[in-house]
């Protein structure tokens, strides 16, 4: 990879100075520029962010000691080193408080020049490794979930995917009693797949961050997203679903993907535990401090003893009228942490055979600008 | 059938994934070319002129698919192949989500014109395919 060329700034009044210090510096092969005064140096300054900074202390128009303090403002990684011709200890105490990373002492040799210059760029150099090294590491902090959830996911996707070419018919003809296992085992691995998907959304929960994302949602626009991608499913099940009707404002405070996350997880369950020509009907309202969404659905219900535990992990309702259903009991744990994290509620109302409503409640979103 | 010559690219480092869907698209009459990274992909995608490519999104590193979608839309590189349909491929992002999608355009990044999941169905996959073809 080619080298970027450093670059520096000369603020000097000297014309002496300015034409010594760029002849030495481009020889050394820096992009160098000069500059007469405190004020067009900072314009310059301001233009090429350049690596470091050459400031006199003694000019006229802004002080050297102003214009060192404007560099640090501008872009506190530019190093600044001053120049100055009297060497008080005092003025030197001062450049070096007001962020000078070193000083250099006039009349000075082309050798001084460059020593006080090299230092300045290993310390550039070795801040800059710190810098990508600090990165690196929050990058996979923060996406460690993400990672995680990658290689979990990897391998059963690439057994699943030869899952689908086989029962596609694409490597050969498959006799039906090899079908109908090849069938299972799939379905076994999709609800593995599931499963890991599930409990990586409960981890990425309990990292908390939901929390410093919060901005304006349109409950509409969300959820209406979420009922045209359940619909398949839905008519699948001879379910209809339906967003039916909002009043007031829909607009909430939260994080979208993981109030996707909520509303695909509720509609999913009224498909799931319906009946056949049932019915889902979700209803956006605004009321005095929130936004309340209804999910009403026509479906099995669910018996009084077993709502204190819905919400809780791995919790499943067994009853013969869903036999089939499988799951992993962590949809409505996973829904519930995230309503909770955005200081709402979730709550249920249900009645056996009829059907029942989940309700939540999420702040709601004063500033209308989104 | 005219469209049996289209071209496709897979570029996955998931030896397994790329040999099952070679099998899928070429069941379909599709050719087929494969990278198993980002930079055989990169001298693949100039070298083969492919009408449509499959992208992971993760490789190596979290990113490269997007970096590499971003190279095909708009770097002077691959300007004589820019209009190539790309379509991610992910085993990460969500069904119902956007969490990617989202986080590559807020950097920035130009994004694909389609997603898929993996493992991808057969029909699902040659559906939107198709579509992409056909524009
Ligand atoms: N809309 C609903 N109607 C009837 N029962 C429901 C409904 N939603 C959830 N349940 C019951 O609550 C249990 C927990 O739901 P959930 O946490 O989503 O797990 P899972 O769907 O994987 O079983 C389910 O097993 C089901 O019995
Ligand atoms: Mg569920």
């Amino acid at each position: 990879m080619k080298k970027r060329k450093h670059s520096i700034v000369v603020i000097d009044d000297e014309e002496s100075m300015r034409d010594s210090c760029r002849m030495i510096l481009e020889k050394d092969g820096f992009l160098t520029e000069t500059a007469e005064n405190g004020s067009s140096g900072l314009t310059k300054v301001e233009k090429i962010r350049p690596d470091l900074v050459l400031i006199d202390l003694k000019m006229p128009g802004i002080s050297g000691l102003d214009v060192l303090e404007k560099v640090k403002k501008i872009d506190s990684n530019i190093i600044p080193i001053v120049i100055t011709g009297y060497a008080t200890i005092e003025s030197a105490v001062e450049a070096m408080k007001r962020g000078a990373y070193d000083i250099l002492h006039k009349p000075f040799t082309p050798g001084e020049l460059r020593l006080i210059i090299k230092r300045g760029l290993d310390r550039i150099k070795l801040f800059r490794e710190a810098e990508s090294l600090r990165n690196e590491k929050k990058m996979i902090e923060e996406n460690f979930i993400t990672m995680v959830s990658h290689q979990l996911r990897s391998p059963l996707v690439a057994i699943t995917q030869y899952f689908e070419v086989i029962l596609g018919g694409i490597a050969g003809e498959v006799a039906p009693r090899q079908k109908d296992m090849l069938v299972k085992a799939r379905t076994r691995l999709n609800s593995l797949l599931e499963l890991i998907n599930d409990w990586l959304d409960i981890a990425r929960m309990d990292g908390g961050s939901i929390v410093d994302k919060l901005k304006i949602v349109s409950l509409e626009d969300l959820i209406n997203k979420q009922v045209e991608f359940l619909k398949p499913y839905a008519k699948k099940n001879k379910v209809t679903l339906s967003l039916s009707s909002i009043s007031g404002s829909d607009k909430a405070l939260g994080d979208s993907d993981s109030l996707e996350q909520v509303f695909s997880n509720l509609i999913r369950n009224a498909i799931k535990y319906n009946k056949a020509d049932g019915t889902i009907k979700v209803l956006i309202k605004e009321e005095e401090d929130y936004i309340t969404t209804e999910i009403k659905d026509t479906g099995i219900g669910i018996r009084e003893e077993h709502i204190p535990y819905l919400f809780n992990q791995f919790y499943r309702v067994s009853r013969s009228e869903d036999k089939k259903q499988k799951g992993s009991g962590l949809g409505l744990t996973i829904a519930k942490k995230i309503v909770d994290a955005h200081n709402g509620s979730i709550q249920v109302t249900s009645k056996p055979g009829k059907g029942s409503v989940f309700t939540v409640q999420l702040p709601k979103a004063y500033n209308t600008i989104t | 059938m005219e469209n049996s010559k289209a071209k496709i690219m897979i570029i996955d480092d998931d030896p397994d994934f790329r040999d099952a869907v070679t099998s899928i698209l070429q069941s379909a009459l599709y050719e087929v070319v494969t990278a198993p990274n980002p930079e055989e992909g990169k001298k693949k995608i100039l070298k083969e002129k492919p009408d449509l490519i499959l992208l992971d999104i993760m490789m190596d590193s979290l990113f490269d698919g997007f970096s590499l979608c971003n190279a095909i839309k708009t770097s002077k590189e691959f300007s004589s192949v820019k209009n190539t349909p790309v379509i991610f491929v992910s085993a990460v992002k969500e069904m119902t989500g956007s969490r990617f999608q989202f986080k590559g355009e807020d950097q920035g990044l130009s994004s694909p014109d389609d997603y898929i999941d993996k493992p991808v169905k057969p029909d699902d996959l040659f559906s939107r395919i198709e579509r992409l073809l056909k524009k």
